[in-house]
């Protein structure tokens, strides 16, 4: 695979939080870089770090230490080329499905026609046809996630970052949205950030695993995955890299 | 076995049905015996009816009952028109900017805990016993439970919403328009719900104590007078007229906020 | 490490400092705007644009607080006579329709054949504002203790049904299901699972109903009395006593959120003993 050029630099991120009681130190000097196009996924067992990542490079909260390079410049803030989609799902309970998606559409003033349009293709993209007028509350977990996963798509982001998005979802749609998700980024390619505390997941969506120390969330190791997608979940190769990455986790209860 | 069932089902169904029925008979008979010993102190149901339809037949103050309820819907309802429009932009303001809470809501919190009822002395000192103090009046008491709801409502909207606004690139004022606003509208809305029955209460005080028509005035006229049949229906026509609202507001909740059930 | 920890501890310290600083602000600001309102009164009647008759300046009013504290003029009675004898209106209202309205609310919501005979009864007295009670109460009663106590107790009656009724009926269906696989019987399910479960509406309805309590006490005094906060600002009405009126709304605004402070005191001391359990 060729090396691709970087869209994304994390350079030795930490991130403390100050309060009342002291200080609590989340992510530990973090560098790592996203290339143009690749599937990353970041895998980290404890509770802390992921989402402060996540929420760092995304602009939504600021690093104590250390910079972040998008597209080769320094950047801080707010960085209207990502795009996410969040665990606890957070539609807005009062827009239907096709309202959600076109959100930042309307936010960038685009005329409703237009962007009712572009929220379609994104809709029928993640399989969601005919639910466009439904509330978020009339849909499944897994439905609710599409429409998270059209949302940040219908943004049209450069990098995309997905933080536990199917955490909450049972074993079996779980395994589905995976696929589905799969088939959705072999469609249309974007640069994504996968974050999430289950292995297989990871081995089976990522084309590369950075791992996190549990807290401070520090970075341990990368795996590099060359198993050709459709990953067949019982593979020999597929079991030995999830036993290697977990004999190196820490763990978390 | 099943007839037991059954029979059991019966004694269910007959005490489910009849038990509502039977507190509705027990009032109305404690009404008749008590109103037919004490006439002085409890006019019958009869002579309310009559005293009723006497409010058709012989105006008071030149107004049928209908024109009095009709006064004071109208003292409420164009005093909610203006709180509605002042007291939820203002519990928008101090709800999400934080500045604004601390310099405006300290004043809010100094005024808040004076019940409306004891603004009533004061107003009709400055402006009389006119309609604007009676409006003005109406408009206190449903000024300050639009405040404080709306302004709830803003500062509890989930920090995360907020964040999607940011992420997709929202600036502030679209943020508060498209996320903010609409998140917290169940809880305006409880604010308005709570204003009109706010509203309500306060018009008949302002009108009991000084009014030419109004259903408070008929209260205190029927009191004054001695006529407690008359102080029965207007009390009855309240009661009818402020369940009506509350429907009306219910109903109004589901065409507003749809996806809150 | 030990660098890094020094420098933390110098993070901290400064995090602290700031957000110190900023709480001033804060309070400066609030205190700047209730401030600024007393000024522009102040300034507005010092002037002249706003007749002193009508309404007197904040110095003028704290003037009559303070002479109200010890002289009886022009309502008959000091200052405190009259706090103590709305208070005692109010709590011995508000009191009984707690003994009354949070039973009959938890009863409704747990008993379906209790609900379905009370909720007639209670549907029909729930829509009467309180104040329209006045009249008829004074007929039946007088103007005395008990009848104003009543017209309090219709007031506070209400949302003390209302919350209890809706607190038992929220109970986790779970929690009960678990209890009578256990042997529970109906009644000891309700007293160990229903009620604390639904205390924390309990509470709320009880805070709905002093904050009602209180205000619908300044009417009831004001329509027929001869002691009492709402006594005394009718009486500087009629006497045209404006600084009179305005002392007497300043202090039923403080005792009214002295008294809702005090209750979310005991709700948060009160619900922390049931977590803590």
């Amino acid at each position: 695979m060729e090396r691709l050029s970087k869209r994304l630099e994390i350079k030795d991120v930490s991130k403390t939080f100050f309060g009342d009681k002291g200080y609590f130190t989340a992510i530990e000097h973090v560098s790592l870089d996203v290339y143009d196009g690749e599937f990353l996924v970041v895998l980290g067992p404890g509770r802390c770090g992921k989402s402060v990542l996540l929420n760092i490079v995304s602009g939504l909260e600021k690093q104590t230490e250390g910079k972040i390079i998008y597209n080769g410049k320094e950047w801080s803030g707010m960085n209207p080329e990502i795009g996410m989609v969040f665990q606890k799902l957070a539609l807005m309970p009062f827009k239907t499905v096709i309202e959600n998606v076109e959100l930042s559409l309307k936010f960038r003033g685009i005329n409703k026609k237009e962007r009712r349009d572009v929220a379609r293709h994104y809709i029928d993209l993640v399989g969601l046809k005919g639910f466009e007028d439904y509330y978020p509350k009339q849909l499944s977990g897994g439905m609710q996630q599409r429409v998270g996963i059209a949302r940040a798509y219908a943004a049209d982001p450069k990098l995309l970052i997905m933080d536990e998005p199917f955490g909450k979802l049972d074993a079996q749609t779980r395994y589905q949205m995976q696929e589905d998700l799969l088939k959705i980024w072999e469609k249309e390619k974007r640069t994504i950030i996968f974050v999430t505390n289950n292995i297989e997941e990871a081995c089976y969506l990522g084309d590369r695993i950075v791992l996190l120390s549990d807290c401070p969330a520090r970075v341990k190791e990368e795996y590099k995955i060359d198993i050709p997608r459709p990953r067949d979940m019982v593979s020999r190769e597929f079991l030995d890299l999830r036993t290697k990455i977990s004999d190196n986790t820490d763990l978390s209860i | 076995m099943d007839k037991i069932n059954d029979r059991q089902k019966l004694i269910r169904s007959i005490l489910y049905w009849g038990l509502p029925v039977l507190a509705v008979l027990l009032i109305a008979f404690g009404w008749v015996m008590f109103s037919g010993q004490h006439p002085e102190l409890m006019p019958t149901p009869a002579e309310v009816w009559e005293r009723l339809i006497k409010t058709f037949t012989k105006p008071i103050a030149k107004t049928s009952l209908v024109g009095h309820a009709w006064a004071s819907l109208r003292r409420v309802l164009l005093a909610l028109f203006v709180a509605w429009a002042f007291g939820i932009s203002f519990g928008i303001l101090i709800g999400w900017n934080k500045k604004a809470r601390a310099f405006f809501g300290s004043i809010f919190e100094v005024i808040r805990p004076i019940p409306p009822i004891a603004w009533i002395p004061i107003i009709i000192m400055w402006f009389g016993i006119g309609e604007f103090p009676k409006i003005l009046l109406v408009f206190i008491g449903t000024f300050v439970p639009l405040v404080i709801n709306t302004s709830t409502g803003i500062e509890m909207v989930d920090k995360i919403n907020i964040d999607v606004g940011k992420i997709f690139g929202g600036n502030n004022r679209q943020i508060l328009k498209d996320i903010v606003i609409p998140t917290a509208l169940p809880s305006i809305f409880a604010g308005i719900r709570t204003s009109v029955s706010s509203g309500w209460t306060t018009v008949l005080a302002a009108e009991m104590l000084g009014a030419k028509e109004g259903l408070g005035s008929l209260v205190t006229k029927g009191w004054q007078g001695s006529d407690l049949a008359l102080v029965l229906v207007s009390v009855i026509t309240i009661a009818i007229i402020g369940a009506i609202l509350s429907v009306i507001l219910q109903k109004l909740e589901k065409v507003v906020c749809p996806w809150n059930d | 490490m030990a660098a890094d920890k020094k420098t933390l501890e110098a993070g901290l310290a400064s995090w602290k400092k700031q957000k110190k600083n900023e709480g001033i602000k804060y309070i400066f600001l609030s205190a700047a705007g209730i401030l600024s309102v007393l000024i522009i009164w102040q300034l507005v009647v010092m002037v002249g644009l706003v007749d002193e008759k009508m309404l007197p300046a904040p110095t003028k009013i704290l003037d009559t607080l303070l002479f109200k504290v010890g002289n009886k003029a022009p309502d008959g009675n000091m200052l405190l006579v009259n706090i103590i004898a709305s208070l005692q209106v109010a709590l011995s209202g508000f009191l009984v329709a707690i003994v009354v309205g949070v039973p009959l609310g938890l009863l409704m919501g747990w008993w379906t054949y209790a609900d379905r005979f009370i909720r007639p009864i209670f549907e029909l007295v729930r829509p009467v504002p309180p104040i329209a009670w006045i009249p008829l109460v004074v007929v039946w009663m007088g103007v005395g203790l008990k009848a104003k106590a009543l017209i309090i107790f219709f007031t506070a009656f209400v949302p003390c049904v209302i919350n209890s009724y809706t607190g038992i009926k929220l109970t986790d269906q779970t929690l009960i299901n678990v209890s009578r696989t256990f042997g529970a019987s109906n009644f000891e399910i309700f007293r160990k699972v229903g009620i604390p479960s639904s205390l924390p509406m309990v509470f709320a309805g009880i805070r709905v109903a002093i904050g009602n309590s209180w205000s619908t006490l300044v009417a009831a005094e004001m329509l027929a009395a001869s002691a009492g906060l709402g006594y005394m600002i009718q009486i500087g009405r009629t006497v045209a006593r404006p600084d009179i009126v305005i002392v007497g709304m300043v202090v039923i605004g403080a005792i009214g959120a002295i008294l809702s402070m005090f209750l979310s005191k005991a709700e948060k001391y009160f619900l922390r003993w049931k977590i803590n359990r």
